[in-house]
């Protein structure tokens, strides 16, 4: 549980630094619709990376068929908390929508950035085998 | 949302049982298994939030006036991102499952399979991209100008076309990612060769949906004029749905072909190139059935 919470504040950290940066250059440019969508889309990416972890023994120790099982219902509860924000940005002209979509990625960015950063680092290092 | 909800959840679900598996294996490196799993299943979980997002634009974004080609349109739109999505999330989930066995069988190379199955996972995300592009046309463009017939049957077959076609792609890519994890676990030595096979077999296995994205794009784009006739409906409708269907096999045969193409190069490196080259003859022999979908939707369309 240690190595997951560890996991969990290096990527929800870095992804809340990306989020408040993005959104102070937002509301410096005047596009604060575009900043509060991009914060409220990341704050619930965050969340749901967070349940999606300590939720994680839960899918543990069962059978592939229960994992499955468990794994939908999580997705399903987890989800319903993602459309919150996507609800609000559709309805209301506070948050702007493709901002949002954008914020509900930034954790799977994160990840992704890290290893291509990792990848492209590699590349210029003497190569070694472990 | 609900078949993309099914997708994510199989992928999911293999992804955590291989990592009973590897827990089983070596209970010592449980931390890194978990991590690995977790890191997994968030990027595997990506196709499932486009279609949420699907979901969420067509219930609550509504239109000023409602016409009767609209509702064609965002019944095409949910159809084209939840079978996407399907696809792109079982797809994923194979890579995912694989690193965190290997991670067992390898530890030492836990931080390179993490980037393989990342990479892999990000790649199975395409097919569920490219039916996101089409629902995000079905559901921003503006239908009102075009006749209601045989127009409602070509934006059905639209949404068809790609999301159906998407689900062998992301299930294909993904099947080449688990067996590059897989890999990479049994030889270390071969992280370069078959990280490289991976990514070609992938690319071929990815074609089914990009041509389903073309069907997709004529069938929106091309302006059918007005008809009551049940041929000139049924003409678009079938085309998407003979590229849709006619997409689902090559990609998943492509993606089996790069399995195993990938899976002997990790065994046999000296061997890479003939097994790259045989990979790539039997991909195109495979992709022959997606063409000749493809000609039948474009004959279909522009003959009938």
């Amino acid at each position: 549980m240690e190595a997951i919470r560890k996991t969990e504040i290096k990527y929800c950290s870095r992804a809340l630094t990306i989020a408040l940066a993005v959104g102070i250059v937002c509301f410096l440019l005047a596009l604060i619709p575009m900043g509060k969508g991009f914060i409220l889309g990341s704050l619930f990416s965050i969340a749901n990376f967070i349940i999606m972890g300590e939720t994680l023994p839960l899918r543990i120790g069962h059978t592939r068929r229960k994992s499955t099982g468990i794994s939908l219902v999580s997705m399903v509860g987890r989800y319903a908390m993602l459309a919150i924000p996507l609800a609000l940005a559709v309805k209301t002209a506070r948050f702007d929508l493709a901002a949002t979509i954008c914020g509900l990625f930034i954790v799977q960015l994160m990840i992704l950035s890290e290893h291509v950063f990792h990848l492209i680092h590699n590349k210029f290092r003497k190569p070694r085998l472990f | 949302m609900g078949l993309g909800a099914i997708g994510a959840a199989l992928g999911e679900g293999y992804t955590a049982g291989l990592a009973n598996e590897g827990l089983a294996l070596r209970p010592k490196k449980s931390g890194d298994i978990l991590k690995n799993m977790l890191v997994g299943q968030a990027v595997a979980e990506s196709a499932a939030i486009f279609a949420l997002v699907i979901a969420v634009l067509l219930l609550f974004l509504g239109t000023e006036t409602p016409y009767l080609l609209k509702a064609s349109a965002v019944l095409a739109a949910g159809l084209s991102m939840g079978f996407g999505a399907f696809g792109s999330g079982v797809g994923a989930g194979f890579p995912a499952g694989q690193a965190s066995l290997g991670i067992s069988r390898q530890p030492a190379m836990s931080g390179s399979l993490s980037t393989n199955m990342l990479i892999g996972s990000a790649v199975c995300q395409t097919p569920a991209i490219l039916a996101m592009v089409v629902a995000l046309l079905l559901i921003f463009s503006d239908f009102s100008s075009m006749p209601l017939f045989p127009t409602w049957a070509a934006l059905l077959g639209a949404g068809l076309s790609t999301g159906l076609a998407a689900i062998g792609s992301g299930v294909g890519g993904g099947l080449a990612a688990g067996a590059s994890c897989e890999g990479i676990a049994r030889q270390p030595l071969s992280l370069g060769n078959v990280t490289t096979t991976m990514l070609v077999g992938q690319a071929v296995s990815q074609t089914p949906a990009i041509f389903g994205l073309l069907i997709s794009f004529i069938l929106l784009f091309s302006g059918f004029p007005e008809s009551t006739a049940l041929s000139a409906a049924m003409a678009p409708l079938g085309a998407g749905l003979c590229m849709g269907f006619g997409g689902i096999g090559p990609g998943i045969g492509n993606g089996l072909t790069a399995e195993e193409a990938v899976r002997w190069v990790a065994r046999n490196l000296e061997n890479t190139g003939g097994l790259t080259r045989t990979m790539l003859v039997g991909q195109a022999v495979a992709q022959s059935t997606a063409i000749y979908a493809m000609v039948v939707s474009l004959v279909l369309i522009f003959v009938i």
